[in-house]
């Protein structure tokens, strides 16, 4: 047995151990083993194998190969065989062995040689059993994420480059700091030469020790596109303008001659004759480019054609108040300006309950609005009753009315108007009852609570007019009147001047502002001021209150005789005025309470407003009247006689109203027909109406169609007139609207689909009437052909006039000459008896001379006879 | 001449004429009813579109050939009718 050298390294399983192997193989020589220093490959006989209860494939596995062996077992076996014993190779090994057991590993395999072996040293037991445990991936491990922290550098060989390249100085430098003498300091220097060759030179040279060669050098290059600009130009040398002109080439008259005289130029006008003439008769037929369906489409173009279009007047809802309209008549009825569905109307008694006064009854202006026809929203409390009011045009919460007993009033019910817009239809805005609660100064036992609004102001009783109201027209706000009837511009683009007038023959316009003139007596002023009005009435006239006087007066003298007209209705024309724009202020309402009346020298006189109106009196005359005061003989301003006056109508005008469209037409109503003016036209109305049966009582213009105008009769019908279809009738009657007289018709343009047209009657009703497209609709240039028509009309009238002249004037002279000429006839007779002797001569010898030459005379003696 | 003479007036007395110019082939009118310089306008600009008008329709259809051409503006109508030589241009006043 040769005698092997410890040297067994122990084997790890499946080679773990192969890289501690290699430097332990190096030191032993037994590098021809194939199996570590520390293991001993060794065979165990079967009966071995059973006395250690390790036999193959039994007790040691594959997967379990090893078995501790105890050290005395193994002495004991080696003394028990001897050299039989497999253990007698490695006996001194085992002698030697420090612990008390050996590791026997099974090699299946046979990686060493053999199928056992003998693990040798405790080391490599230890390494062998406890084998370092694997390193667990760490796959398995979910571990946290870390941030890369900072490494410390690990130098591979580049600092050394950069310390090449870097520049570092060797040395500190040096530094030489020169100065001059302290005391030769701001002393002049002074320069002197000295001689070169005494100094030394410290020339440069080149040194080729210090001659560096470049081998390799950094630049920067960038590819830039090449640029180069370069210009030419051709060289004017001989400057010079140059322009052409031209006329037509023309035939001389020879050649022109020559050419008509052609045979060519016939033929040609022969051939091309016929065609000309062709189209040149075409044209005279008819127009081929007409389009007639464009043409055709005027007031229908819109219209829906599903038949449902009405032709007359639809009534929409009817107004009436159980309480308040009982036994009276509505005298002026007004839509407002702005709430949508609003309509005011003015009741007063009939004219027999006036003279009963012992029953006297709160006269009211009623409010109603579409939601609600049976009960007034707002009523308007009247120290009397009311003949007209009007709403101001630019702040539709004054209301100012003229009484019957002649004083002017006012109303503000801006407290109200939420409740009024409240009752819109569709809206269901409950009504503020708070504020109804505070006008309960009036016995007011009713359920449903209407607001009654206090006058804020009425004219004093002595200053105003001595009888009844019958029209109130705002001034419109592009212009104010001074107190002598001025017209001035006004600063604050509001209305607030009112005209009243009335049957005492006075016209009176009032301002509704603090007037700053001091004509109150110190005693009215106080009373003013220890006033306290009601605590529901606002003040913005109270500085009015009972003390209104008027602004100046106008009075109608009558033109040929003495006496003065008593105007019931009058129209004046409004001024547009378009050169103010200072600002918009149509927005801004202002407080009516802080307008101050103006001093009339600061405002700058207005001269193109026309102050004329036009006047319906109770006799049925239409006068035409400026309201400026002139000065008369004494210097005292006085009235102006009137223009024009015409007695159209037989009775009492009820309407003057100008035309929404036209301004300068004016349709006036009265007694039993009305009459169409043009301003500026003194001669007469240009369209007169045939006397009616019934009293017209009233008329009003369209809003919307120039031709239109509506005319209500005593009877209770209602006429539509329609200037550009008939003239002479009516083109709808609506008989029997109401069974009592109509007093007022009010238009109004609700919105672009709806036109409504109110009308009210002696019975206190009121009845709105939608009126039908085609009625407010205009037809196509209806604007452009009324004006012709009155143009036509005018023309008429004047011709007529002029005509009427000329038969005056022939009339008259006819007769004169029949007076002085009465012989005349008479020796006339006789001359043209002769003359026609003498041409019955002459035809003798005509015929005579004709026969004579035809040799057909037969001389006839017994024509001689004759 | 008389013939030219009596043509021109048959035209000349249809309702509405302005105007008669006769013009040869080269723009330069031979007779007129216009003053000189309204005559010698509608020449040189009629003239030019009547060949425009006639080389469109010889283009479209080379057998084809223009017979008449009428120009209508809001105030008046022009109708042209061209001839091999000649061409004769009127001025009309519509009636309506």
């Amino acid at each position: 047995m040769p005698p092997k050298k410890p040297k067994k390294s122990s084997a790890g399983s499946k080679g773990k151990d192969k890289k501690i192997q290699s430097p332990a193989a190096h030191d032993w020589e037994l590098s021809n083993q194939d199996h570590p220093e520390d293991i001993f490959p060794m065979v165990l006989t079967s009966a071995t194998q059973e006395l250690f209860d390790c036999v193959a494939d039994e007790d040691v596995t594959g997967e379990s190969p090893y078995k501790l062996l105890e050290k005395d077992d193994i002495i004991q076996d080696i003394k028990t065989r001897a050299a039989v014993s497999d253990f007698s190779p490695v006996k001194q090994i085992v002698l030697d062995y420090p612990e008390d057991e050996l590791l026997l590993v099974y090699d299946r395999d046979f990686t060493y040689g053999q199928s056992f072996y003998l693990v040798l040293t405790p080391d490599a037991k230890d390494r062998i059993l406890n084998p370092p445990k694997p390193e667990t991936p760490e796959v398995f491990e979910k571990e946290v994420v870390k941030t890369p922290e900072p490494k410390p550098w690990i130098s591979f060989g580049s600092d050394k480059e950069i310390d090449e390249e870097a520049f570092k100085e060797s040395r500190e430098k040096l530094l030489y700091k020169f100065s001059r003498v302290r005391r030769k300091f701001g002393v002049p220097v002074c320069f002197s030469d000295r001689n070169t060759a005494d100094y030394l030179e410290c020339a440069s040279y080149q040194d080729s020790r210090f001659s560096i060669k470049q081998m390799q050098r950094d630049c920067g290059m960038q590819a830039v596109p090449r640029l180069q600009s370069s210009s030419a130009q051709t060289q004017w040398k001989f400057q010079k303008n140059i322009f052409t002109q031209y006329t037509p080439r023309e035939l001389s008259v020879e050649e022109k001659e020559n050419i008509l005289q052609l045979e060519s130029l016939k033929t040609f006008c022969n051939s091309v004759t016929p065609r000309v003439l062709q189209a040149l008769q075409q044209e005279g037929i008819m127009n081929v480019f007409f389009d007639d369906w464009k043409a055709l489409g005027t007031a229908t173009e819109d219209g829906d054609w599903a038949g449902k279009v009405s032709e007359g007047l639809m009534l929409y809802q009817a107004f009436t108040d159980q309480k308040y309209t009982k036994d009276k008549k509505i005298c002026s009825v007004n839509w407002h300006p702005t709430i949508y569905g609003v309509i005011a109307v003015a009741l007063t008694a009939k004219k027999e309950d006036q003279l009963n006064e012992s029953a006297v009854r709160a006269s009211f202006i009623l409010f109603y609005t579409f939601s609600d026809p049976s009960n007034p929203q707002l009523l308007l409390e009247c120290p009397d009753d009311i003949f007209a009011f009007e709403f101001c045009p630019s702040d539709p919460n004054i209301i100012v009315g003229g009484c019957i007993n002649g004083q002017v009033v006012l109303w503000d019910i801006s407290a109200h108007v939420t409740g009024l817009q409240g009752t819109q239809p569709g809206k269901k805005v409950s009504v503020n009852t708070d504020t109804c609660d505070f006008h309960q100064d009036l016995d007011d036992n009713k359920e449903n609570k209407t607001p009654i609004v206090r006058y804020c102001a009425v004219s004093a009783l002595d200053s105003s007019h001595k009888a009844p109201i019958t029209d109130v027209q705002w001034l419109p706000a592009t212009f104010e009147v001074t107190r002598t009837g001025l017209p001035v511009e006004n600063m604050y683009n509001v209305s607030t001047q009112v005209v009243t007038c009335s049957p005492d023959c006075t016209i009176m316009f009032w301002d509704v502002r603090v007037s700053n003139l001091l004509s109150h007596s110190a005693s009215e002023r106080r009373q003013i001021m220890d006033q306290k009005t009601p605590y529901s009435v606002p003040d913005t006239f109270k500085h009015l209150d009972r003390t209104w006087k008027p602004l100046f007066r106008v009075s109608l003298p009558k033109i040929d005789t003495s006496g003065e007209y008593a105007p019931l209705k009058f129209n004046m024309e409004h001024y547009t005025c378009n050169a103010n724009e200072n600002g918009d202020s149509s927005k801004v309402i202002p407080d009516y309470s802080q307008l101050i009346l103006p001093s009339a020298k600061t405002l700058k006189a207005l001269e193109d407003v026309n102050t004329k109106l036009y006047i319906g009196t109770e006799d049925g005359e239409i006068i035409y009247i400026d309201w400026k005061l002139g000065k008369d003989d004494s210097g005292r301003l006085q009235s102006a006689k009137p223009l024009h006056c015409f007695s159209i109508h037989h009775w009492l005008v009820n309407t003057v109203q100008r035309s929404p469209f036209f301004k300068d037409i004016i349709l006036t109503a009265g007694s039993w027909n009305f009459a169409i003016w043009k301003e500026g036209v003194m001669d007469g109305p240009i369209l007169l109406s045939a006397s009616s049966e019934q009293v017209c009582t009233v008329g009003c213009w369209s809003l919307s169609r120039p031709a239109v105008f509506f005319i209500g009769k005593e009877d209770g019908s209602i006429e539509v007139w329609n200037l550009l279809e008939k003239t002479n009738e009516p083109v709808q009657v609506h008989s029997h609207v109401t069974n009592a007289k109509i007093t007022c018709i009010k238009p109004w343009a609700a919105s672009s689909k709806q036109h409504f047209l109110a009308v009210t009657d002696d019975l206190g009703m009121v009845r709105v009437f939608e009126i039908p497209k085609t009625l407010y609709v205009p037809s196509r240039s209806e604007s452009l052909n009324v004006k012709k028509y009155f143009e036509l009309e005018e023309d008429r009238l004047k011709d007529l006039l002029r005509r009427e002249e000329l038969w005056e004037k022939q009339k008259e002279t006819e007769g004169l000459k029949k007076r002085t000429e009465p012989d005349k006839p008479v020796t006339s007779l006789v001359e043209n008896e002769e003359a026609n002797v003498k041409e019955y001569n002459d035809y003798l010898m005509l015929e005579e001379n004709v026969l004579k030459g035809m040799g057909l005379w037969r001389a006839p003696a017994d024509t001689q006879d004759t | 001449m008389a013939e030219v003479e009596e043509t021109l007036k048959r035209i000349q007395s249809q309702n509405g004429v302005q105007g008669i110019i006769i013009v040869n082939t080269e723009g330069i009118p031979i007779k007129t009813t216009l003053d000189n310089a309204s005559t010698v306008q509608y020449a040189g600009l009629i003239h030019q579109l009547v060949m425009k008008a006639r080389s469109t329709v010889r283009d479209i259809d080379p057998q084809n050939d223009l017979t008449f051409l009428r120009i209508r503006s809001k105030k008046n109508e022009i109708m042209i009718a061209p001839d091999k030589d000649y061409f004769l241009i009127v001025i009309q006043n519509p009636s309506d």
